[in-house]
């Protein structure tokens, strides 16, 4: 394997976890929202 | 590398970094507890929490420090496909077991623990063969995220290994101990953002730091032709292999992702399941390229021990802002393990030990005090074993081996109305009884016996096989995975997969308990009513203010309304 896809190899790793944690924020923010707007504990 | 000097954060910066992350969860903690806390809420959160927060929880249980560095030490010994059998097989066991997921919570849609459904399906043994082996798996992992923890700072600042493991303690169960598993999940979602915010930049801040892509072309020779290949046989062999059986047989006995089961909302089980799947494999797997980075640049662990290989190349390579965000990564993953370990502890003590033990009603108030002290006096057993430096490896292949022999009997329960309790607990100690003489090698294997056990094991292959088959596509496509599986492997493992004692011992105990109880339950006339686990296994706290409501739902979900024996 070239040196460049072993770097990709590396690398996409943290540009995956990027996505997984703005759509876990994402939900999470707006289930704290609704909960906010309807007056209830979100838990 | 040997003599490297490692930068250290200094006193004051690392209590600072430890009163804000602590701070921080302690003050989420006090803004959701109530003066007066339900025993159900306590232990599920009320059956009902969304994507955000169960997605987060889920990810931050799965992901312990212990893993981190684990992963990196595969990357570092198996080279380039170290961390994917790692980090994929543990992630791809969270999605294999989310069918089995719904089917748990369709048939007790408000159980709080595995354990208590498996007294409603089939009694107390069983109950207790689950509840137990979860006390001391939770208590060993507790151990082992405050050795984390200890070592963590002892290294990285001027602190020592017991006031690490005190502070870190201490902070875990101040944010615990009020609100239990509520407190857990929410201050999961701080810290899968602290943990995985911190994954994003630490892994090419560490890659760039050590060279970048020149460290692959300079540092080539420095792997054997099996590190460098990504279809490894030592790789998979070694690490893979038993991996796989190791963690299908964690992912379906540990309470920790049980509990999240029963409190997640039912709608959103396969969602929440999907993300922490993909959420720990990259955050596991990424980590574990620093192991393989390493490699290529030949550096050796400081004191020849892998497990300071993370910490030692974070101490090396960064400056304190990052060595910041490091050190909060670590504590963030060790954190939320520790949490959700002391929420299952007292969740098992409050249904199974309490709960659900007799005729009388149990009462709500004394189940979370019951819960409470349990968290205290788990932490104190923990703090003296990790203070002891006792070695767990040896519980821990217990543990392991305990929930391997669980996995089919636990499974079939769900599905096949013929398991008996006696059928569940004979055959899973028929498991145990064969599993310990091949993992320690108290068997010779010299000649025909090691045959006869490598026959068995590979019966193993096609239980693991068809347990990950049956969940998504039914019973008859799992016998021709699980056949097919076993046919193809038995060429290549009989005659010498017996030299590989983890592997052989977790694939025995899969292959001796399916066999037990599959013979067992089939001589059974009669049929279990799955209906029954619902009613058998609701709330305890009903609340007395609302009696319309309870009354409304006590038939359909109510345990306490229901003869709790059988």
């Amino acid at each position: 394997m070239t040196p460049f896809w072993l770097t990709a190899y590396v690398l996409m790793w943290p540009v995956i976890v990027a996505g997984v944690l703005a759509f876990i924020a994402r939900a999470f923010f707006k289930e704290w929202l609704d909960a906010h707007r309807r007056g209830e504990p979100m838990i | 590398m040997d003599d490297l000097q490692l930068q250290q954060l200094g006193g004051p910066l690392t209590i600072g970094l430890l009163v804000l992350f602590f701070g921080l969860t302690m003050l989420i903690s006090l803004r959701i507890s109530r003066r007066k806390e339900n025993a159900d809420a306590y232990m599920t959160a009320g059956n009902g929490i969304g994507l955000g927060v169960s997605a987060a929880s889920m990810t931050a249980t799965w992901i312990w420090a212990a893993s981190m560095y684990a992963s990196a030490t595969s990357g570092y010994v198996y080279g380039i496909s170290g961390p994917i059998h790692y980090g994929l097989w543990g992630a791809l066991m969270i999605l294999f077991i989310y069918p089995y997921g719904r089917r748990i919570r369709a048939v007790a849609p408000r159980a709080h623990t595995l354990a208590e459904v498996m007294y409603a399906r089939h009694g107390r043994s069983s109950q207790l063969m689950l509840a137990g082996s979860n006390v001391l798996g939770s208590v060993i992992s507790l151990t082992s995220n405050f050795i984390a923890g200890g070592a963590l700072i002892s290294m990285l600042s001027p602190f020592s290994f017991s006031q690490g493991i005190v502070v870190i303690a201490g902070g875990v169960l101040l944010y615990t101990l009020w609100s239990g598993f509520r407190a857990s999940v929410l201050t999961d979602f701080i810290q899968v953002c602290a943990m995985l915010g911190a994954v994003v930049v630490v892994i090419p801040a560490i890659f760039f730091a050590m060279g970048g892509p020149s460290v692959f072309i300079e540092g080539a020779s420095n792997l054997t032709p099996q590190q460098t290949s990504f279809f490894s046989s030592d790789a998979f062999l070694n690490q893979g292999a038993p991996y796989i059986a190791a963690v299908l047989a964690y992912a379906i006995g540990n309470q920790t992702i049980a509990q999240r089961l029963f409190a997640v909302r039912e709608d959103l089980i396969k969602p929440t399941f999907i993300t922490a799947t993909v959420g720990y494999g990259a955050t596991i797997i990424g980590i574990g390229m620093l192991g393989v980075v390493a490699l290529y640049a030949g550096i050796n662990p400081m004191e020849g021990d892998l497990n300071n290989l993370i910490p030692q190349l974070a101490g090396t390579y960064f400056g304190p802002v990052l060595l910041s965000v490091f050190f909060i990564m670590i504590i963030g993953s060790l954190a939320s393990t520790a949490d959700s370990d002391l929420s299952a502890l007292s969740s098992i003590m409050m249904a199974d030990i309490y709960g659900r033990a007799g005729k009388r009603k149990a009462d709500p108030r004394l189940m979370l005090t019951i819960g409470r002290a349990t968290m205290v006096i788990a932490t104190g057993a923990a703090l003296y074993f990790a203070g002891a430096r006792m070695n767990i490896l040896d519980l821990l292949v217990l543990v392991g081996a305990i929930w391997g022999a669980l996995v089919f009997p636990v499974i079939a329960s769900f599905y096949w109305e013929k398991v008996t309790n006696k059928a569940f607990t004979v055959s899973v100690l028929a498991a145990l009884a064969i599993f310990f003489p091949v993992r320690f090698g108290w068997i010779p294997m010299d000649g025909a016996v090691g045959y006869v056990f490598d026959v068995i094991a590979v019966v193993g292959v096609g239980v693991v096989a068809g347990l990950m088959t049956f969940g998504f596509f039914g019973a008859r496509a799992a016998r021709i995975v699980g056949f097919i599986a076993a046919v193809a492997v038995a060429p290549f493992a009989i005659g010498f997969l017996h030299d590989y004692a983890v592997l052989s011992g977790s694939l025995i105990a899969y292959a001796v308990s399916t066999v037990v109880c599959t013979a067992m339950s089939l001589s059974n006339q009669d049929g279990f009513d799955f209906s029954r686990i619902a009613r058998m296994t609701g709330d305890f706290d009903v609340e007395e203010a609302e009696p319309a409501a309870a009354s409304a739902a006590a038939p359909a979900r109510s345990g306490s309304q229901i003869p709790q024996t059988r």
